[in-house]
């Protein structure tokens, strides 16, 4: 029997998000199935694009999670393992290449499998993994990949002309890309359209951000890992900007009630890096002792989005993201980042997770936690793997939980 | 003669420190082979590559968690060791998810005065180029300010012939392993090579030509071994080289960012000196970060037929996304065309030697059987 | 003609004896002595059941991570070529071999022409070795002998998912804490064992016949959980920890020949 282990939600509007994935998933291999070209992508592949010129995305992080969520991740991690992809092979990864590889080893894929790929879209700056994993996705599937790069701004939003050009030119190489593709034509109308949708949702999504700041929480994280996915992969669409309205709505409804997530809220953590998504569970668990799960590092939205910059959308597209950057880069920028976070979102401890196979947020945890035990804020940290279950252990982490709950509870 | 070169990798540390009190000049450090050295060069800096050591860590696990690539952490142990105090500067550019984190922590924990990231594009194309041609203008300026005078382009010109000379010299001598009987080992060349990145590159080349003009008539020739190839994410020194030959191999070709990706291909002199560079440094060295699979696979096959080897070992460090990914394909193209592969998970540590040596002692033994 | 080989491993000393191609004593202890001095005794102690002595044996191969302590042998060998010649002599058409050992686990694949084509190993992890199944033992209070015959026999298991040693002991512990049942723990154990095995079986590429060589080996639990993964029959010679000892024995009959 397969337990449940997602989070106990509270918010009406995040009990949505099952249907919308599931009519997602559903849809997609419905288009495939009509003849309409289909393209899984990696996060950051701005999807808007796709959807104006009427590609169909997947985007398999996501799927990911999916299986994770299902605790079918061990099944599609080995049968990845034993096409030689290691164990230190992001966990997403390996399962895809599992899925991939050894489609005959691996458990019976939720939401009845992907739709196959005409090609493959990458972007090159996140991390090394998404490049080398998708990079091997079209070698052994023989499936053009188009590689999207953009340049890494360490400093933060670079203002450069430069680098706004570079970004310029490689969106209109994947623009030509998928014209030549698909053999249609890029209509910058409709991109256009998307973008202002896209720009709507995410200054609600700023503001919903701001109300999260409350006392008690409107919304926690239970939540919030739920609720931010129509953003990620319905971006540009009315259907998103919809769901945050009534999400928003939501919120305000539960703040001018006083309307929290526990009874009597007594302590507030924020959770740094990547969740458990095989025990999501685990983040209701401090719900017990009157705790709760206020705020991720992830689905913070920082500022408002900027206004158009230019007519046209890819220009604009380029310009905005030299001014305007979603997540900090650098460990400078990031401790910063968090130790502004707790203030604002009145954080009392910190859980941070350590997920060994994705690097690129793994590097940093040990420092981040050190800065804020520095600044005296309570932090636990947890290492198992984000995907692969068999890196945890349920029993060590509540214990461990046990005990920072304790911690808290005496500060309060 | 050869043991000058390796005479001068041991005591790098001391040598930069001599260099730099008798020129009144700067040390810049700098990781992976992307860092068009030609431009500090022309600064009056010495570029010195960043190596690490086989040792325990200890400074470092203060500041990192354990399954990162061991050999940025032990760079970066060393640096927290202040076994690199004597540099002025560091420039990181563009590589890899660690080499881009080391930048933010360099900034944070280290007192190195001018530290510098260096965008590189992730993807070889026109635009690439062109991009990474205003990025090296903007280093090049960058610089200028740091020692408070300008590049010239007489200067940066002459750099690129002192380079490309010293890349004609390293590609010369690295030749020479491939002869049968070997007339150099691939531990001395590996030796060379990792000197050159560390020493004055005039002096280097100077010493570099005076061995090749008597090295054929050297009277203690190299024992040939089971001829092999060594593909690495990155070695930062000869102890695996020397180990294989210890066991009865002799690497004759490589793949490695400290080895032959260090000097492959030429910079045109002819051309606009930092658009010459930006297209050598992007579109003439075959790295995994940049190259997609087919071409890059392609390149690392064929290189190995060429030198015609027995088998071919690849060594990745540990949680090196970069070659994580890349190695079961490469594995199966190589055992397709019949080439035999021994694979290694790099720790940069004492005892993993150990280890290697059995495996080493069992491959070489298969490939003779 | 008389030719020994003798296998100086992490755990066992092994020694067999070959006379003219056939195996006719052979011999296995646990190490424990300097590898000079055990090494002497496992052949002495082969070679009683014989009429012959020391002095008889024309030659001598020692193979195993401690090959070199046997100061005389006339060749040392690596396990790889050992293991590979000792399985194709009591398996023609073996094409993979499986060397579960004490410490480490290795993949052997062998081509068409009878020569090793490739090999795996994995001595990073502990939790697919040998010493692993002990200290479990011990924890479990279950001898390494019947670990195997209890777990086939369970009718249920409890999962242990973790993958490493140290993670998997502390839970192996607290499952026992809970009262899960010790035979339910045992499966889950080896289910996560073979697990690790796998992982470097990927890599080899594995194709049939197959066969498990090694202490290991003897546990019928990870094997039958092998054959399962993998979707083909494994077999396992009745003396798999002699299998090293008996390539090197036939690679010094090749040396006297
Ligand atoms: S390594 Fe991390 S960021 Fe990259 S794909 Fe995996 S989980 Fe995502
Ligand atoms: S070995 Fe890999 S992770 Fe380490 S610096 Fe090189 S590319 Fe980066």
């Amino acid at each position: 029997m397969v337990q449940s282990t997602s989070a106990r939600k509270s918010l009406r509007t995040t009990l949505e998000v099952p249907t919308l994935r599931k009519s997602y998933y559903a849809q997609t291999l419905d288009d495939s199935k009509k003849g309409k070209k289909v393209a899984w992508c990696s996060n950051n592949i701005p999807s808007e694009i796709l959807d104006a010129m009427d590609i169909t995305s997947v985007f398999l992080e996501n799927y990911a999670t999916v299986i994770a969520s299902k605790r079918l991740a061990s099944g599609f991690c080995a049968a990845g393992e034993t096409v030689g992809f290691s164990q230190d092979v992001c966990g997403y990864a390996r399962m895809l290449m599992g899925y991939v590889l050894a489609r005959d080893k691996v458990p019976e894929p939720p939401y009845g499998g992907l739709a196959e790929p005409d090609f493959l879209l990458v972007n090159s700056y996140s991390c090394d993994s998404r490049l080398g994993w998708f990079a091997a996705m079209s070698r052994t599937l023989n499936v053009p990949l188009h590689v999207h790069d953009a340049p890494y701004q360490p400093e933060g939003p670079s203002h450069s002309a430069a680098d706004a050009e570079y970004i310029e030119r490689e969106l209109r190489s994947l623009v030509a890309f998928l014209e030549e593709q698909t053999g249609t034509k890029f209509e910058p109308d409709k991109l256009r359209a998307r973008r202002a949708i896209s720009r709507q949702t995410s200054d609600i999504m700023y503001e919903i951000s701001q109300l999260r700041k409350a006392v008690p929480s409107p919304m926690g994280s239970a939540d919030m890992f739920t609720a931010v996915w129509p953003s990620m992969y319905l971006a540009g669409t009315s259907e998103c900007e919809e769901f945050y309205n009534r999400l928003l709505a939501e919120l305000k409804e539960r703040i001018d009630g006083q309307i929290g997530i526990v009874p009597e809220e007594k302590f507030r953590i924020m959770w740094s890096g990547i969740p458990f998504w095989y025990d999501m569970r685990l983040i209701n668990y401090v719900e017990d002792f009157g705790g709760i799960v206020a705020l991720e590092s992830f689905y913070r939205t920082r500022e408002r989005r900027l206004p158009p910059q230019d007519d046209d959308p890819i220009k604009d597209m380029a310009l905005s993201s030299v001014r305007q950057r979603a997540f900090p880069s650098t460990i400078i920028a990031s401790i910063d980042d968090i130790l502004e976070a707790v203030k604002e979102y009145s954080i009392d401890g910190v859980i941070l997770s350590y997920n060994p196979s994705c690097r690129m947020l793994y590097v940093s945890q040990t420092e981040l936690q050190k800065a804020l035990e520095d600044q005296g804020i309570p932090t636990l940290g947890l290492e198992c793997d984000m995907a692969d279950e068999r890196t945890y252990s349920e029993g060590q982490v509540k214990t461990r939980l046990d005990a920072f709950v304790e911690r808290l509870l005496a500060k309060a | 003669m050869l043991e000058q070169f390796r005479q001068y990798h041991l005591a790098r540390h001391q040598n930069a420190r001599v260099w730099k009190e008798q020129s009144g000049s700067q040390v810049l450090g700098t990781l992976c082979c992307c860092v068009p050295e030609e431009i500090i060069h022309a600064a009056g800096i010495l570029p010195v590559r960043i190596m690490g050591e086989h040792e325990e860590t200890t400074e470092a696990d203060i500041h990192f968690p354990t399954n990162l690539c061991p050999y940025c952490k032990s760079c970066f142990d060393q640096a927290l060791k202040e076994r690199y105090d004597y540099l002025d500067g560091l420039v990181i550019p563009n590589v890899c998810n660690m080499i881009k984190a080391m930048y933010g922590f360099s900034k944070l924990l280290l007192k190195t005065p001018y530290i510098r990231f260096l965008e590189v594009p992730q993807r070889l194309s026109d635009q690439g180029v062109d991009y990474f041609t205003k990025e090296l203008r903007r280093f090049k300026e960058s610089l200028e300010d740091f020692v408070g005078k300008p590049i010239l382009d007489e200067a940066l010109h002459h750099s690129i012939d002192v380079y490309n000379e010293s890349r004609t010299l390293l590609e010369k001598v690295s030749e020479l392993r491939k002869k049968s009987p070997p007339v150099v080992s691939g531990s001395e060349v590996q030796e060379i090579v990792l000197s050159s990145m560390l020493m004055p590159k005039e002096e280097h080349n100077r010493l570099l030509a005076g061995l090749l003009d008597h090295i054929e008539e050297r009277d203690d020739p190299p024992e040939a071994g089971v001829r092999l190839f060594v593909s690495a994410s990155i070695l930062d020194d000869t102890d695996l080289f020397a180990l294989i030959e210890e066991c009865g191999g002799m690497v004759v070709a490589d793949d490695m960012p400290m080895g032959s990706r260090y000097f492959f291909g030429q910079v045109d002199s002819n051309s606009e000196p930092l658009r010459a560079l930006a297209d050598r440094y992007l579109n003439k060295i075959a790295c995994p970060r940049k190259m997609l699979p087919e071409e890059r696979l392609n390149f690392a096959t064929d290189r190995m037929l060429d030198a015609d080897v027995k088998g071919t070992i690849i060594h990745n460090m540990r949680a090196c996304d970069s070659h994580l990914y890349e190695y079961p394909l490469l594995r199966q193209q190589l055992e397709s065309q019949g080439l035999p592969v021994l694979f290694f998970r790099g720790e940069e540590t004492e005892t993993e030697k150990e280890q290697q040596r059995a495996d080493i002692e069992a491959f070489i033994e298969m490939l003779e059987d | 003609m008389l030719v020994c080989g003798i296998d100086v491993g992490a755990g066992n000393v092994s020694a067999v004896i070959l006379q003219d191609g056939d195996v006719i004593s052979y011999c296995v202890v646990t190490s424990g002595e300097e590898g000079a001095t055990i090494s002497r005794k496992v052949v002495d102690e082969a070679l009683r059941k014989t009429p012959f002595g020391f002095d008889d044996v024309q030659y001598l191969v020692a193979t195993g991570c401690g090959r070199s302590s046997v100061p005389f042998a006339h060749r040392q060998s690596t396990e790889v070529v050992c293991q590979a010649k000792g399985a194709l002599y009591l398996l023609p058409s073996v094409k993979t071999v499986i060397n579960l050992g004490t410490e480490s686990s290795r993949v052997i694949r062998i081509g068409e022409n009878g020569k090793v084509e490739a090999f795996t190993k994995n001595d990073k992890c502990a939790a697919g070795s040998g010493l692993f199944l002990e200290t479990m033992s011990t924890i479990l209070e279950i001898p390494v002998e019947l670990m195997g015959n209890l777990s086939l026999e369970s009718n249920g298991y409890e999962e242990v998912s973790s993958i490493c040693a140290v993670f998997a002991e502390s839970e192996v512990i607290s499952h026992i804490h809970r009262g899960v049942s010790r035979d339910h723990i045992l499966v889950g154990l080896h289910k996560a064992v073979a697990d690790r095995i796998l992982e470097i079986l990927g890599v080899a590429n594995v194709k049939s016949d197959i066969m498990a060589t090694g202490g290991v080996a003897k546990n019928m639990a990870i094997v039958k959980e092998l054959e399962q993964r993998v979707g083909l029959e494994i077999t396992v010679p009745p003396e798999p920890q002699i299998v090293g000892a008996l390539g090197a024995a036939l690679l010094g009959q090749d040396k006297v020949s």
